[in-house]
């Protein structure tokens, strides 16, 4: 009898981790247009888990990953803007909706619908936007894209720079998950 | 001409050059080069974990934006093209280190040569902790 207990449990330890797929890799690319000035940042350091049993999923990345083609856009960035020593990271915790109405063993991309809370530079936010999801040999990799807006994360931004900075700042963010096997 | 509107024209101009090179040299300031500085600190990778792990904004203030040297064993090892990233010591409790596209192109045959369990020693820029990625470098260079 405890030896059974004990293959059940190993058995749902087994199933519960291949459950859950991680990267470690994902990326995060911000864009803002202005006839002024053009800003775009990439981050290649964002990490993420998607529970494929409820479709859970949590992602975080630190804002000092983000890199620029202008050496003084990344100081400005991070000093005064997303003032990166006193908020260091930014977090997403959600879901995606209606995740078990998605066929995991069917090849494809799908539209999907994303809500949760999202911190950025201390303030957090709820967002619901929209996304994709493919699953391509047992593969699955999630994109989105969303506009966030400075005033909502309480990102000041000077007057003699207004008209070259937008409000609404575009995210574009990608994910490659792998399974998570951890013994 | 007036001599003194000569003057005045040559001050100008002179002015003008200068104002508009400082902004170009301003807008166009070189980026860090991690690779030619020398750390600010040198270390074990578990020493860097358990410093960030014991008081995370402790630790913030004394390695954040800095360049840290690290000494490790890779725990896990991802190529994807030219973006390679190696973690040290442990998968979740560990030191995540993005190497720089320069590192990895000059390394190529040493990059594919590499194994979970090898010794290694990364210099790179630290950026903090997370909770998934534990201490995360970046622009991180092979030292040996």
């Amino acid at each position: 009898m405890r030896y059974l207990l004990l293959v059940v449990f190993a058995t749902v330890l087994l199933t519960a981790s291949a459950q859950k797929q991680i990267t470690k890799t994902g990326t995060i690319e911000i864009f803002s247009e202005t006839p002024l000035f053009t800003i775009e940042g990439t981050n290649k350091k964002v990490a993420s888990i998607l529970n494929t049993e409820n479709g859970e999923v949590v992602a975080s990345t630190l804002v000092r990953s983000f890199k620029f083609h202008e050496a003084l856009v990344e100081e400005h960035f991070n000093e005064n803007y997303m003032e990166s020593h006193a908020f260091p990271k930014s977090i997403f915790k959600g879901r995606i909706i209606d995740f078990s109405s998605l066929d995991l063993s069917k090849d494809g991309t799908y539209d999907i619908m994303i809500e949760g809370k999202l911190t950025i530079h201390g303030e957090t936010n709820y967002v619901k936007e929209k996304g994709t999801i493919t699953f391509a040999d047992g593969i699955i990799s999630a994109s989105t894209e969303f506009p966030v807006s400075l005033k909502a994360y309480k990102i000041r931004v000077e007057k003699a720079y207004t008209k070259a900075i937008q409000d609404e700042i575009l995210l574009k963010i990608h994910f490659n998950y792998k399974p998570y096997s951890k013994k | 001409m007036k001599k003194s509107i000569k003057i005045f024209l040559v001050i100008i101009v002179v002015g003008l050059v200068t104002g508009l090179s400082t902004v170009y040299y301003v807008f166009n300031m070189p980026h860090r080069n991690i690779e030619k500085e020398s750390p600010s600190f040198t270390m074990d990778a578990s020493a860097l974990y358990g410093d960030f792990s014991k008081d995370e904004v402790l630790a913030n203030d004394k390695y954040a934006d800095k360049v840290v040297e690290v000494k490790g064993e890779i725990a896990e090892l991802t190529v994807e093209n030219y973006q390679v990233s190696i973690v040290l010591n442990d998968e979740m409790e560990g030191v995540n280190c993005a190497l720089d596209s320069l590192t990895v192109v000059k390394n190529k045959e040493m990059i594919k040569l590499l194994k979970i369990g090898d010794a290694i020693i990364l210099k790179g820029k630290c950026d903090g902790f997370d909770m998934i990625m534990g201490v995360v470098l970046t622009q991180c260079f092979i030292v040996k």
